[in-house]
């Protein structure tokens, strides 16, 4: 009966690991917001899983679509809301769990846009986290 | 215990149900219509801070792209004003996105009686023609409004919004941070309902909604 138990146990494991994807950073649902050209900057959202043991952190991003991307948090303080630069050990992402980039909280964002963001477009970001390295999303504009 | 679990385990189950539907049914069509009518006579609850008692909305004149708008000019209609800056690339345009979906979810005839105006607290980056631009890719309807310096600190003032130049990063040069509340006037032209940053386009709506009925 133990012995059933600790088998299962195992083969379990080896499915979820299978199952995974393995890769060690995974992103899914990148998006930004559609923005007239005359708006200059933009901001980009996605959720970020880190499938390791050991925290990461995501360091740095860059996409054709702005002239400079840079990670942005806003902030409500005394009920003023503020956005600035986050610190330079970047976004964290904590062992086996996830960081959320989300409308008025932690972004990407898109400094000096190089185009219109129309509803349907998709604009690819590059993230670099410290661990992983090199990570290519592909951001949706649409609405919310 | 078991001389009461005997007797009761001889009931056919049958008259068991029966006896349970009896009991039952009545008392879910009670619920039923207790629950509708407490629905009914609930208040609204509105999205944001309630303002109590009237506040007249104070007047103000400021230029949009075409020419200069006072508040006055929407008498008789809801106003909805944001105090923003199209730099903004998060709070701002969300906000703006959530307004403009919830008048879209009004009748066309509901709609005609709500403005949204948006305030720059950015005037030295925000001219006029950027304004317009910038409201009318979120609703056409929507009027985007500057000054000088003094009239914008003036307006902001009047309607207890803060706001300041913070610092960015070489790329963003200055950042402003501002209270990101959404204010409502109503009918009447009082200040009704303080809208936090946040509240979907649902809630707005529903507000609306309420003060158009």
């Amino acid at each position: 009966m133990k012995v059933t138990w600790v088998w299962s146990i195992a083969a379990l494991a080896l499915v979820a690991a299978a199952c995974g994807g393995g890769a060690d950073i995974e992103v899914a649902d990148a998006w930004g917001r559609p923005s007239p050209s005359v708006a200059a900057n933009g901001a980009f959202y996605m959720v970020i899983t880190n499938n390791t043991d050991s925290a990461d952190h995501l360091v740095a991003a860059s996409s054709p679509a702005c002239a400079v991307a840079e990670l942005h948090e806003s902030m409500m303080n005394d009920g003023v809301m503020g956005m600035a630069p986050v610190g330079p050990a970047g976004i964290e992402i904590p062992a086996n769990s996830q960081t959320t980039l989300k409308v008025g909280g932690l972004h990407v964002m898109c400094i000096d846009k190089q185009a219109e963001f129309v509803a349907g477009d998709t604009f690819s970001v590059t993230l670099e986290f410290e661990n992983a390295g090199t990570v290519d999303v592909e951001a949706e504009i649409k609405e919310g | 215990m078991t001389e009461t679990l005997v007797p009761e385990a001889e009931h056919p189950s049958s008259r068991r149900w029966l006896g349970l539907s009896v009991l039952l049914v009545p008392l879910l069509i009670a619920g039923l219509v207790f629950w509708w009518g407490f629905n009914r006579s609930q208040p609204h609850q509105f999205s944001g801070s309630v303002i109590q008692g009237l506040s007249a909305a104070p007047d103000f004149t400021l230029s949009s792209d075409r020419g200069p708008v006072s508040l006055s000019d929407y008498a008789g209609r809801i106003v909805m004003i944001y105090f923003g800056y199209t730099f903004c690339p998060d709070v701002c345009p969300t906000t703006l996105a959530d307004a403009a979906a919830a008048i879209d979810s009004l009748s066309d005839d509901d709609a005609e009686d709500v403005q949204l105006i948006f305030v720059t607290i950015d005037p030295a980056r925000d001219t006029a023609d950027r304004l317009g631009e910038y409201v009318r890719h979120f609703d056409d309807r929507f009027v985007g409004l500057t000054g000088t310096e003094e009239e914008i600190g003036s307006v902001a003032t009047l309607y207890g919004i803060y706001y300041r130049a913070g610092e960015g990063s070489e790329a963003t040069g200055y950042l402003m941070e501002h209270t990101a509340t959404l204010l409502v006037i109503d009918q009447a032209g009082n200040l009704k309902i303080v809208i936090p940053f946040g509240v979907e386009s649902d809630a707005i709506a529903s507000d609306l909604e309420y003060m158009l009925r």
